[in-house]
Formats: C-alpha cells, structure tokens, sequence
C-alpha cells in the first residue's frame, strides 16, 4: 500500500512540470461538478473559464515578449478575429467545429506573420504602435463589415459540436477550453525548452550573439509572431464558443494592456506565473473583492482595490508574483529549522 | 605545393563610416592551424576587421576568402551574419554576449544551434527524434563544458557569473561545432594574471586538439607575443606590418604607432 503510494510520489516527482499541469487541470476540471451540486456559483464558473482563455491568450503573448524579446498591443484584435471568424464559420457558414477552429487560426496567423516582417524594420515603442494599429483596424473592421460582423450589435455563436455529433454543453465546453490550457501549456513548456526557446532566448538578449551562432533572427521573429497570434486566436475561438457572443468593443486597446498586465504581474517567462497573472488581472475583482462587505457593496470599487493590490505587487515582486514561491519556501525552511531547535532544546 | 594553403584571407578590405575610413585597403592571410594574432592602438579598426570578416558589417571594398568545412575556398562577402556560422568560423564578442536568463549549459548549446534539425512539430510534441537529438547535443556540451572544467555550474544562471566565467562560457560556445577557425575578441581583456596564462594554454589546446586555426584581438602585448604565431600590426586602418612576434617588436612603425615618434 505505502509501496504503491512512493511510487506514485516518485512518477509525480519525475514527470515534472508535465504532471503539475494536469493536477492542475484535473482540479479544474472537478469545478463544473461543484457547480452542479449547488457548492459553487455559477457566475464562478464563467468569471474561471474567462480566467482560463486569457490565460492561453497570455501565454503567446509571453512567449512573444519575455522570450523573444518583442512587443504586441495587437493581442486584443487578434482574439477578436479569433471570435468572428469561428461565429461566421459555424454559424453563418454551418461548418463543423474542427474547421472553424482551424481558418479561425490560420487566418489571422497569416496577419500575424505580416505583423512580424513589420517588426523586422522597428522594435520597442514603434512596434507596440504598429501592432496597437494592426488591433484598431481589426476593431473598424468588426464594426464596418456589417454583412459579416453585424456591426456593433454584434454575433452570436452557440457551444461547439465536436465532430459533428458530440455536443457540448456548458460544462462539457469548460472542459474543452480546460483541455486545450493544459495541452498549451504542455506544448509552450516543450518549446521553450527546445533548441527553438533557445534561440527565441538568445534573439532577445543578444541579437549579435544570435547572429554569430547562426540563429536566422528573421525566421524566428516571424515564428514567434505567429504562435503569438494562434494563442490568441485559440483563444477567441474558445472564448466564442463558451461566452457565446462577439461585438466590437470587447477588443479594445484596455485588453491588451490588461493581458500584459497579466505576464508582468505573474511573471515574466514563467508559465504557471501567466495562469496566477490571469487570475489575479481578470479573477480577483470578480471572485474575492466583489464577494467582500463594503468593497463589494460600492459598484467599481473592486477594481479600484485590484489596481491597488496590483500595484503593492508590482512594489515587491517586481519580476511577478510567481517568485513569491521562492520566499514562501524559504519561510517554511526557518519555520522548519526554529521548530528543530525548539525541539532540541526541550 | 598547394595553392589555398590560408584558411582565411582578406584582400584590400575597406569600410567608411561617414568621412571615417575605419579600415582601408587591408590585406593580409592566415594560415591553417595557425594562432594569428591582429594587434594596433585604440580605434585601429581591429573589431571592425572583425566584424567585416563575419558580415556583421558590408565591407564597401574587398574580398574575405574562406576555405569552409569541405575545403572549397569563398568569398564571405554578401552572406549573411547567421550563414557565416554554417561554414566553419566562429566568433566571441570584445563585450561578452551571453544569455543572462539562461543556464551554463543552454548557452553553450545555443553554440550548436545550426546541427539541431528538428521540425518544430517534433520540438512541440517532444518526439524521439527531438529528445535524441537533444540529448545528444546536450552530452556533448556537457564535454565542451567538462573540458573547459565549467561542469560543475553548468545548471546554474549565466547572470551573476564572474568576468573569468563569462569568458570562458563565450569561449566553450565556439567549440561547440568543431570550427575551422575561431575569432576571439580581446580574449584576455579583464582576466588576472593567473586567468591569462591559463587562457593561453587553453587556446593553444584547442587549436592542437581540434585542428583548428584562431585569430585574434589583444592588447595585451606579452599574451599576444607569447601565444602567436604571426602577427598583423594595423593603425588607423592600414596595415603596418605582418610577421612573427619577434619581427614585428623590432619594427619601427609599429613602435611609432604605439609610443609615438622621438624627436630628433
């Protein structure tokens, strides 16, 4: 019995990071359940799977700036492009899921890589204006397409249908989108610790140095551009599917700030710190302030506190809240150790 | 006799920044397994020669001839930087340019970029053919490393690594390909006595070890003088004088360019 628990531990321990990935999802998994039971909200669920899509949004756009060292305010027009095209597809069009996922991607990995040769020319502030631009024409396109789009009333879109006869329903679809944030995880774990990371790695913090080792910055800056974009219109894909709606002001510039709120506040270069980032940008007004006395009472107030609470995180974790780990492991170590000596002495 | 006994060799190089001739007409041929030295006072334009070898810079003038990995002899200019890697020549920068967020042993492998092959389809999924490939590559950096006696920090952060670290990290990361012929850029600059005479021995070992030719920028003139096997004198871009330590110690311009002129 003990036996067959150590070898669990030791099967858990050595299919690391990979196996606290799929806890992770398993636990998250058991929420729809919860709700069923009447333990958890409803409204928990949706503000939690919202949670999620932002997070797999957010992890491209990690990958884009801690790794590679580049720049996007575009993130929000992308995962807009993201819903329309998989509302047009399987509504207006009546295709199945699966090939609406697949032009709901390609498409605007396309624009994605067009973006990248622009970034091949400016960095910096220009690059984040130019994608800024890119995510704005996106937005007037959503608004003026009325044929397509349906202008500011915006689209509806319903769950998915997965190979023409599963149907999700609510939970079935918060399953998906918990499926689809652990195997993104699971893939952006593997890249970044592949020869591609490190030559993302390597353009970001010496393009000579890159160069010289015969790192083709071209290449990758258009790669990276790209898995951005399909991150973030995976996203959109998965967030019309759950949400069930698109119009145009849901992919202003504020959600692009706030997804790169999302990696500096949990960590830059870090995947379980995108996920705590995500939470605490798009969960905690929701899920805790909103459920406090007084905060929750004044309407806006829990945004208030929020940007508060974001900016005493940013004062001392300044690299992300993800290296609180650090300091939470070295208190456990003195409090392990003061416990010893006390016990010594007795 | 064989006709491309040089591995490298430049022929009337020029490059201009602005009215500025960097370097000017600059000719001068190295030979296989030798340790070449590039000496001359601050902003001779030795770095730029550098640079324009590795089409970091367009040269506007000139022709860099390389005999790569098969032995066929060409010209490096109009290639791109990244492709010059390809052919058998690797460089080290005068400013340290290594990852700070990563690993020893992730920069060293940053140094065989080129030999992984994997699509990225494999690298996402972490086929067997990724995996291998990885491991392989990974031993032998481990043996680069180990051999450089950087083995025992290869898991820590290159941020945070003393100067002598750093240094020998950038240099273990040209061994990486088996290249033809390494450029170091001011390899001893910041290094203590003891660190510079272990340095040479290294550079000597690895041109015996791995056949392989250097070519390289010091001011340090007792490691030059000590190491070398020829050395190519430039001032304010032009050549001065080409030969061997001894020769070009006794060679009056150089003295000038050094220390100056003595009034009569």
């Amino acid at each position: 019995m003990d036996k067959g628990k150590n070898k669990l531990i030791q099967l858990y321990k050595s299919k690391k990071p990979y196996s606290d990935y799929i806890v992770f999802g398993i636990l998250l998994i058991i929420l729809p359940i919860l709700v069923d039971l009447g333990i958890v909200k409803y409204s928990y669920l949706t503000t939690i799977a919202s949670i999620l899509i932002f997070s797999i949004v957010a992890l491209g756009l990690n990958l884009l700036v801690g790794y590679s060292g580049l720049i996007s305010l575009g993130t929000a027009g992308f995962m807009g492009l993201g819903t329309y095209l998989a509302a047009y597809i399987t509504k207006d069009l009546n295709l199945p899921f699966e090939i609406s996922l697949l032009i709901s991607v390609l498409v605007p990995m396309v624009i994605g890589i067009l973006t990248g040769l622009v970034s091949l020319r400016i960095e910096g502030y220009y690059l984040a204006i130019a994608t800024l631009a890119i995510s704005e024409i996106l937005r007037k396109g959503f608004v003026e397409f009325e044929a397509v789009t349906n202008g500011f009333s915006g689209k509806q879109a319903s769950y998915p249908t997965l190979l023409g006869f599963i149907e999700l329903g609510r939970n079935g679809s918060f399953i998906m989108i918990v499926v689809f944030l652990i195997g993104i995880m699971i893939l952006t774990y593997n890249l970044i610790n592949s020869y591609t990371g490190r030559a993302l790695s390597t353009m970001r913090g010496s393009e000579a140095a890159a160069q010289a080792m015969g790192i083709n910055i071209f290449k990758y800056r258009l790669l990276s551009f790209a898995i951005a974009v399909a991150y973030s219109a995976i996203g959109g894909v998965l967030y019309m599917h759950f949400v069930k709606y698109t119009y145009p002001n849901a992919w202003t510039l504020t959600l692009s700030l706030n997804l790169l709120a999302v990696i500096i506040i949990g960590g830059v270069r870090s995947i379980p710190g995108t996920i705590l980032g995500s939470f605490i940008v798009f969960g905690v007004p929701d899920l805790i302030l909103k459920r406090l006395p007084i905060i929750g009472d004044i309407d806006g107030a829990a945004y208030i506190f929020n940007g508060v609470l974001i900016i005493i995180i940013i004062l001392f974790y300044p690299l992300g809240l993800i290296h609180i780990r650090n300091d939470l492991k070295k208190l456990m170590f003195k409090f392990k150790k003061r416990k010893e000596s006390y016990s010594e002495q007795a | 006799m064989n006709k491309h006994d040089f591995i490298l060799k430049i022929e009337d190089l020029s490059i201009a920044f602005g009215g500025l001739k960097a370097v000017d007409s600059l000719s001068f041929e190295i030979k296989e397994r030798e340790i070449f030295g590039l000496i001359g006072p601050n902003g001779a334009g030795k770095t730029t020669v550098f640079n324009c070898i590795t089409q970091f810079y367009k040269p506007d003038k000139g022709r860099v001839f390389f005999k790569n990995k098969d032995g066929v002899v060409e010209d490096l200019v109009g290639k791109r930087p990244h492709e010059i890697i390809s052919k058998g020549l690797v460089r080290t920068f005068q400013n340290i340019e290594l990852i700070r967020e990563l690993s020893v042993i992730d920069n060293v492998l940053v140094g065989s970029h080129i030999e992984f092959k994997a699509s990225l389809f494999s690298q996402l999924f972490r086929l067997p053919k990724a995996r291998k490939e990885e491991e392989r590559l990974r031993k032998k950096a481990e043996e680069v490393l180990k051999y450089m006696g950087l083995y025992h920090i290869k898991d820590q952060l290159v941020a945070g690594q003393p100067y002598g670290i750093l240094k020998k990290i950038e240099l273990a990361r040209t061994l990486m390909l088996n290249p033809k012929l390494i450029i170091l850029d001011e390899p001893a600059a910041g290094l203590n006595d003891t660190e510079t005479l272990e340095l040479m021995e290294t550079v000597r070992e690895i041109r015996d070890k791995l056949n392989t030719t250097i070519l390289l920028v010091e001011h340090d003139m007792k490691f030059v003088n000590n190491l070398c096997d020829r050395i190519c004198a430039i001032s304010f871009g032009k050549l001065l004088a080409i030969g061997t330590p001894e020769e070009i110690q006794a060679n009056e311009e150089v003295q000038i360019a050094y220390l100056g002129k003595e009034d009569e």
